[in-house]
């Protein structure tokens, strides 16, 4: 009640306004704080520290402010690295949100039954990703591997070359991985799409003879267009950054057929323990993908 | 509503058919966790299920026993089992205190700051909730190399505590607009008649607003808690002799080969708890993910 007090003002100590309840900055001060102790300070340290050159041999650091930087735009693995991380975020967003659309028709009814496979379908979202990547390690081995010995029999694989030891096979091993993790998120978001769309379209379109097709194509579509637009926004910004599973599942291989641009700064801090060039790579990942971000987010409108 | 027989049917073979593919590999892994080993690695019966089910694996990981089956002295396998031990205990108690800590402190911090955006209007509030949106988008990997810098020379590096905070970072942007959301949901009208019955702030906060976001608040926090939960990469850069289970089950694949049934059953243990959680809060689940942009 002290607060009531010090309104009536007949209080001893009298609070300055901005620390009372009635000010926004007690209610926004610890989320703050923690965002800039351990969100914005990192990314500062991280600039700073990309400013110096390590010599690996003697360890010694100098301040060298666009040493790194030249090195990150002339270094062959992060040309790689940035082609590998596209051509990964391309495919696997675009199987995620085709599949999602697809998977949310089908499960959008209020027939008996489909409450519970909805329920099921989320089931792949709560594995850590680790353990997914564990998991298709073990049903792609080369030799008791589940999925392997399917392919085996279908003769799409020959039991001298495992999936995750080619390069191109590699990577979609990793990227199935992905989509069998992350395809749910995109049904979720599709069907709480579909449930918000107006009947009266529907009907209108049913009445004057449009297909199914036609009502999907003309009508579906671009009434979701906005929720399409979010769900690629969020899902493609995750992808661009994935490491857990690459990590667990190829440590970038075979070579660096699946080294990812937060694969090479892991591979840089673990192997090399070369922090500043590795920061630089990390900061340069960042900067991709706000640009990406807020050129997706400008074209196409999404907002949060 | 108006399919005929063939196509519902169909429409039904198809969905199970589907979810079938999306759900078998946690059967597969589930299966596995109950296979003897010798049933794991034998090539000729990947398919074949003729074994004797065995809870072998659950004992030694989840219960601590070693591996021929007598139970060893707990106190010693809890503070000192090295990193290829099998014993998944403490990985399991530290993956509770870093979840559930994380959990607490995301939500208090988050209802704050939640609160005030959403019913106070200050000079930058957009563009203050554009940052805590930059913040969900920043890659882990970009903060990573000082965080362990800065968790070193405040003696967090490698301790419960450093995790908790950790994770509470990656989880504040989106509890904080998931929560936002559900609360700009409640009338306004609600906290100005509070004010008017002479409530401060925080009184409207604490005894109106509160209780009407129960049911957010608690899909928030299963949501943090899942994110904790299954969160590796900032674990296994700020650890080292506490694990966390993701990271623990990256460490029973040695250069000898991978113990596919202990790996199986702690990570079968590590699933089952987060879908209860999700199951619970199933309604908002859209929302939670879309940080409250999709309203379900």
């Amino acid at each position: 009640m002290r607060d009531r007090d010090s309104r009536a003002g007949n209080k001893l100590i009298r609070l300055p306004r901005w620390l009372t309840s009635e000010h926004p900055f007690p209610w926004l001060f610890p989320a703050s704080a923690m965002l800039i102790v351990f969100g914005l300070y990192p990314v500062l340290y991280s600039l700073w520290l990309s400013m110096f050159k390590r010599n690996p041999a003697t360890r010694i650091e100098t301040f060298r402010p666009s040493w790194n930087w030249s090195k990150v735009f002339a270094d062959d693995r992060v040309i790689d690295a940035v082609s590998v991380t596209l051509t990964y975020t391309f495919i696997a967003l675009t199987i995620q949100l085709v599949l999602g659309l697809g998977i949310a028709l089908l499960l959008d009814s209020d027939r008996k039954g489909f409450g519970l496979l909805r329920s099921l379908m989320i089931l792949p979202l709560v594995v850590p990703p680790a353990v997914t990547g564990m998991m298709f390690l073990l049903m792609y081995d080369g030799s008791f591997g589940v999925i392997s010995h399917m392919l085996y029999g279908l003769g799409l694989l020959s039991p001298s070359t495992p999936i995750l030891a080619g390069g191109t096979s590699a990577l979609w091993g990793v990227i199935i991985a992905d989509v069998w993790q992350w395809t749910p998120f995109m049904v979720l978001i599709m069907l709480a799409g579909l449930r918000a769309l107006p009947k009266d379209p529907f009907e209108a379109a049913a009445i004057d003879g449009a297909t199914d097709m036609q009502a999907f194509f003309r009508l579906t579509l671009p009434m979701m267009s906005k929720i399409i637009a979010l769900a690629v926004l969020i899902r493609g910004i995750d992808l661009f950054r994935i490491y857990d599973y690459i990590k667990v599942m190829t440590d970038s291989g075979p070579g660096t057929a699946t080294e990812t641009l937060t694969a090479y700064a892991g591979t840089i801090y673990f192997k090399n323990a070369d922090f500043p060039y590795a920061s630089t790579v990390a900061l340069f990942t960042l900067i991709l993908v706000v640009i990406i971000a807020n050129l997706f987010i400008k074209i196409f409108k999404v907002r949060f | 509503m108006h399919d005929s027989t063939l196509k519902l049917t169909l429409r039904y073979l198809v969905s199970i058919l589907i979810v079938g593919i999306f759900v078998f590999p946690i059967a597969w892994w589930g299966l596995t966790s109950v296979k003897p080993i010798s049933a794991v690695f034998d090539k000729d019966r990947i398919v074949v299920f003729d074994f004797e089910p065995t809870l072998e694996n659950y004992r030694v990981t989840v219960l601590g026993y070693s591996k021929r089956g007598s139970k060893e002295d707990g106190k010693t396998l809890m503070g000192t089992s090295g990193n290829n031990s099998y014993d998944g205990r403490s990985s399991i108690v530290s993956s509770v205190i870093v979840a559930v800590g994380s959990t607490l402190i995301t939500t208090i911090v988050a209802l704050l700051a939640s609160y005030g955006l959403s019913r106070m209007r200050f000079w930058g509030s957009q563009g203050y909730l554009n940052w805590i949106l930059s913040q969900r988008f920043l890659p882990p990997v970009a903060i990573i190399v000082p965080l362990v810098f800065i968790f070193h020379d405040m003696g967090l590096r490698d301790t419960h505590a450093g995790l908790i905070i950790a994770h509470t970072l990656i989880n504040i942007p989106i509890a904080v607009l998931l929560l936002k959301s559900f609360m700009d949901d409640i009338p306004i009208d609600i906290d100005q008649a509070a004010m008017i019955d002479g409530a401060t702030r925080f009184q409207c906060f604490w005894m109106v607003i509160l209780p009407m976001v129960k049911g957010g608040l608690a899909a928030t926090a299963v949501l943090c808690f899942v994110f904790s939960w299954t969160e590796f990469l900032l674990s296994l850069f700020l650890t080292s002799s506490i694990r966390t289970i993701p990271v623990k089950i990256t460490t029973y694949v040695t250069s000898t080969g991978s113990e596919w049934g202990y790996i199986s059953a702690l990570g079968t243990s590590a699933i089952l708890p987060s879908f209860i959680f999700i199951l619970l809060v199933q309604r908002h689940l859209v929302r939670g993910l879309t940080m409250g942009a999709i309203k379900d």
